[in-house]
Formats: C-alpha cells, sequence, structure tokens
C-alpha cells in the first residue's frame, strides 16, 4: 500500500517532468560531462550488482537453498526469471549447449530488462534509447559468437558455416551471408532502440496531454514492450549461437 | 519553407509505408501461428518461439524504416 501510494505520486508528477525535460540524473551527468544514458547505464548496474549479491546471500547456505520461500519474494521472482529463460534456451539450443550459455543468457536477459524498465520510472531516461547502448550490447553479441563459433568447430568449419551446403554455390552464399552476419548487431541495437524510443515518446506524449489516469495503459504496454524487447534480444542470441556452434551430427537429435 | 513541407512529407510515408507492410506482413505470421494453436493447443510452446523470431526480423525492417523517417526529419 506504501509503495502503491508513492506509485501514483510518481505517476501524478510525470508530465512535469516529462514537459520540463527534467530527469533526476541530468545535473549528475552535466557536472560530470559524461552523457546521461551512461550515467544511467552506470545506476544501472550497481542495482543489478546490489540484486546479485542480495540473491547470492539469500542462497549461500545450502540446505536453506533448497527449500523455496512462500509467497512472492526477490528470490522467487529471480528463480521465475531464471528458470524461464532456462527452459527456453534448452527448448531452442538444447540442453548442453543451454548449460554453457545460460550465464551470457541470463545475464542479458535480466540486464536489458532493467535498463528498458528503468525508463518508466519518471524523470529516468532508458540507457536502452540511445543508440550506442544496444549497438554495443550487439556487437558483444556478435563478437562472442563468432569467437564460440570459432572455438567449437575450428576457423576452417566456421568459415566453410558460411558457404551453404554445395560448392559451386559458395561465392554467392559467402557474400550474401557475411552481409547478413554484419547485419546482425545493427538490427539487435536498432530493434531495441527504435522500439524504446517509440514507446517512450508514446508514454511522454500522452502524459503531457492528459496527466491523470490516461496514461496508465501506456505504463502497462510499456512494461510489456520492455519485457518483449529483452526476450527477443536473449531469443536472438540465443538462435545465434546455436546457428554458429551447432555441429552436423544428427545423433543428438534423437527424440 | 516548402522544402521542409516535402521532407516531413517524404519522413511520414517512410515510416508509413514501412509499417503498413510491416504490419501486414506480422498479420499474417501471426494469423497462421493462432490457426496452427487453435488446431493443437498442445503446439503452443513450440509454436510460438519461431513466431516470436520470424516477427522480430520483420519487425526490424520496420524500424529500418523508422530510423530512415528519423534520419529524414533531421534535415530539417
Amino acid at each position: 500500500m506504501k509503495y502503491l501510494v508513492l506509485l501514483s505520486l510518481l505517476l501524478a508528477s510525470t508530465s512535469a517532468l516529462a514537459s520540463g525535460g527534467f530527469t533526476w540524473l541530468g545535473g549528475l551527468s552535466h557536472s560530470l560531462h559524461i552523457p546521461e544514458h551512461v550515467v544511467t547505464f552506470i545506476l544501472s548496474s550497481v542495482i543489478f550488482l546490489i540484486g546479485g549479491v542480495i540473491f547470492r546471500l539469500k542462497t549461500k547456505n545450502v540446505d536453506e537453498s533448497l527449500v523455496p520461500d512462500s509467497g512472492i519474494s526477490f528470490r522467487n521472482l529471480v528463480e521465475v526469471v531464471g528458470d524461464g529463460i532456462y527452459g527456453l534456451a534448452k527448448n531452442t539450443m538444447g540442453e548442453k549447449a543451454a548449460r554453457t550459455y545460460y550465464p551470457l543468457l541470463i545475464f542479458y536477459f535480466s540486464f536489458i530488462f532493467l535498463n528498458n524498465i528503468i525508463g518508466l520510472v519518471p524523470g529516468f531516461m532508458p540507457p536502452t534509447e540511445n543508440f550506442n547502448t544496444g549497438l554495443a550490447l550487439g556487437i558483444f553479441i556478435f563478437i562472442y559468437y563468432n569467437w564460440q563459433g570459432i572455438k567449437v568447430q575450428g576457423v576452417w568449419g566456421h568459415i566453410k558455416h558460411f558457404m551453404g551446403p554445395m560448392i559451386y554455390m559458395a561465392p554467392l552464399i559467402f557474400v550474401l551471408e557475411i552481409i547478413s552476419h554484419a547485419m546482425r548487431p545493427l538490427t539487435l541495437g536498432l530493434r531495441i532502440r527504435g522500439n524504446m524510443l517509440g514507446d517512450h515518446t508514446v508514454l511522454a506524449i500522452f502524459s503531457d496531454l492528459v496527466p491523470y489516469i490516461v496514461p496508465i495503459p501506456f505504463y502497462v504496454l510499456g512494461m510489456f514492450v520492455c519485457f518483449m524487447q529483452a526476450f527477443v534480444f536473449t531469443l536472438l542470441t540465443m538462435i545465434y549461437i546455436s546457428m554458429s556452434v551447432e555441429t552436423h551430427d544428427h545423433e543428438e537429435h534423437a527424440h | 519553407m516548402e522544402a521542409n513541407g516535402l521532407i516531413a512529407i517524404g519522413a511520414a510515408i517512410a515510416i508509413g509505408m514501412a509499417a503498413l507492410g510491416g504490419t501486414l506482413a506480422q498479420g499474417k505470421a501471426a494469423s497462421a501461428a493462432l490457426e496452427g494453436i487453435a488446431r493443437n493447443p498442445e503446439a503452443q510452446g513450440k509454436i510460438f518461439t519461431p513466431m516470436l523470431l520470424g516477427m522480430a526480423l520483420i519487425e526490424s525492417l520496420v524500424i529500418l524504416g523508422f530510423v530512415i523517417a528519423f534520419m529524414i526529419q533531421g534535415q530539417f
């Protein structure tokens, strides 16, 4: 109830914040001479670290960590998210790859989700609204899946992966594949940037028009978009990694 | 003055046509997926992920259109 009152106070002050262009971290970014999305990114990293430490402390004792908490607690929420992403990874990549790449995937999902959702708090700009953030995340994925492909299949195996099944089609397919691979970090970054910018703009415009009640559906929509974009980013990461590390023996598919 | 108006129309057409094509394609994907789920509700989990993937890939072109519109608008 206390949080609800706080939340409604924050919501009521949205329009003033949106129209005045005020942000909580704007002054800090101005005095430190670093862009605002970087300051917000650092803030969300700190929140993320604190959350991780809290979760770690709660599950430190092995006997206690076997028994789940009752009701909605921080630990249960984290476990629901973790379990969901693990199930998805298992369906998309197979059990072995899911186990190997799970830390990266869960980090990406929860970190992007946190970075998206911080934009719904009035007076904060989501870091993912800036193209540079999305591009940085996308380029890291690009480097990572190429590295993993080379590690698992060897340099030649990884290059052969670009060439398609038939050798006489290889020059054509090679060029197409190179272009589509080079587009991947760009589209990952642009997708998250465009969606967050559009969502944030809609929210700002509607809370500018009518400050009370009316923006609430757009907050719900915003939460959905935040979740969906983090989800899609993680899903595409899974697909890219599993495409580049898949080996061509079909014995594993015994179902 | 006149050029500014034309730029605005150009930006609107860019995002409008991108959104038109994207929504048509996404509607087709969603309808096919829903039909599949309606015929076989147990396959929901298996259909959902590829559907999302297809939608994300369709949407990426719409977002490229959005970026183009933004760039055109920046010409003012």
